[in-house]
């Protein structure tokens, strides 16, 4: 009959249950799926990203001066689902655990992660292309050596050459 | 008097909920926002009504689908000014992963005049709240 005072008696010892946000700070959960986070330097422009983004929020384009990549993710249409940071094979997409997403109207189209990948010069030819990621490197090849960094700044065509003809 | 009405008003908006075609993964939230002690969004002086003759805020949820639009419009239509909208979740922001589709009759914005977007898919019950927080400040200097 008096079980509510056990009950009352515990929620007096408790104190409120609510999260105090937003007046105070709030609890994140590790591994939260928030705001996409692009890292230009390790970004390989496979595309694979854009190709498996289930909200078509990613864009990979060439620059209008053709000096490189730009990527571009909107937020507002992402849903999180984590796949770009999954098949990214040099992990130049990070999912962060920051949730602060609300915003007004007038920044609705500015909400986005941009970042461009520069073209570098193919140290044979010459031609532009996009730069090799020192991840990639350890992904394909493990270690490095000196021969190996040499392929590093060729294009696909004069490395091709330089692995067939050994000059 | 009108003063005192207004200062008092701005305390406490009344929130009304709009599903748009939502899958209902936002609305899940929106109840875990306004249900649970834990998030307990009526601590900010909001209360959810249900009536829209009664709104303030207006949040909206869903892809807006072509089989919905016209209720929704009329919904929306009934609501009185000053009124804010807020959109929850990607779907009413950009069409989400429904964008394109012969079936959506687009992003809401197109059609009304959003204020505050919080996006998400769904968006976590604090986001939620911060969105709130931002619509009852545009909701102040409405009055």
């Amino acid at each position: 009959m008096f079980s509510f005072l056990k009950i009352l008696a515990r929620n007096l010892i408790l104190g409120p249950s609510t999260d105090p946000f937003p007046h105070g700070e709030t609890f994140t959960p590790e591994g939260l799926r928030g705001k996409i986070r692009f890292d230009a330097s390790a970004c390989v422009g496979c595309r694979m990203c854009e190709h498996v983004c289930a909200a078509g929020a990613i864009r990979i384009e060439e620059t209008a001066d053709k000096s490189g990549l730009e990527f571009v993710l909107w937020h507002n249409s992402c849903a999180f689902c984590g796949l770009c940071e999954h098949y990214c094979q040099t992990k130049a997409i990070r999912l962060t655990e920051d949730w602060h997403m609300a915003h007004r109207q007038e920044e609705k189209y500015g909400y986005v992660e941009k970042g461009v990948v520069g073209y570098v010069p193919c140290s044979r030819c010459g031609d532009p292309m996009v730069p090799v990621a020192p991840q990639l490197m350890k992904i394909a090849y493990r270690e490095t050596n000196r021969d190996i960094e040499k392929l590093r700044d060729l294009c696909p065509d004069c490395r091709l050459k330089q692995s067939v003809g050994g000059r | 008097m009108k003063n005192m009405l207004k200062r008092i008003a701005k305390r406490s908006p009344w929130l009304y909920r709009i599903n748009a075609g939502s899958c209902n993964g936002c609305d899940v939230e929106l109840a875990t926002t306004a249900c649970i002690p834990r998030f307990d969004v009526e601590r900010l002086g909001c209360k959810y009504c249900g009536s829209p003759k009664h709104a303030d805020i207006v949040l909206v949820t869903g892809p807006l689908t072509a089989r919905v639009k016209e209720k929704v419009l009329r919904l929306y239509a009934e609501i009185p000014d000053p009124k804010v909208t807020v959109a929850v979740g990607i779907c009413p922001i950009s069409g989400g992963v429904f964008r394109d589709s012969y079936a959506i009759e687009g992003p809401i914005d197109r059609y009304l005049p959003v204020d505050v977007n919080v996006p998400g898919c769904p968006p976590r019950p604090q986001a939620i709240i911060e969105g709130i927080a931002e619509a009852i400040e545009i909701w102040a200097t409405r009055l």
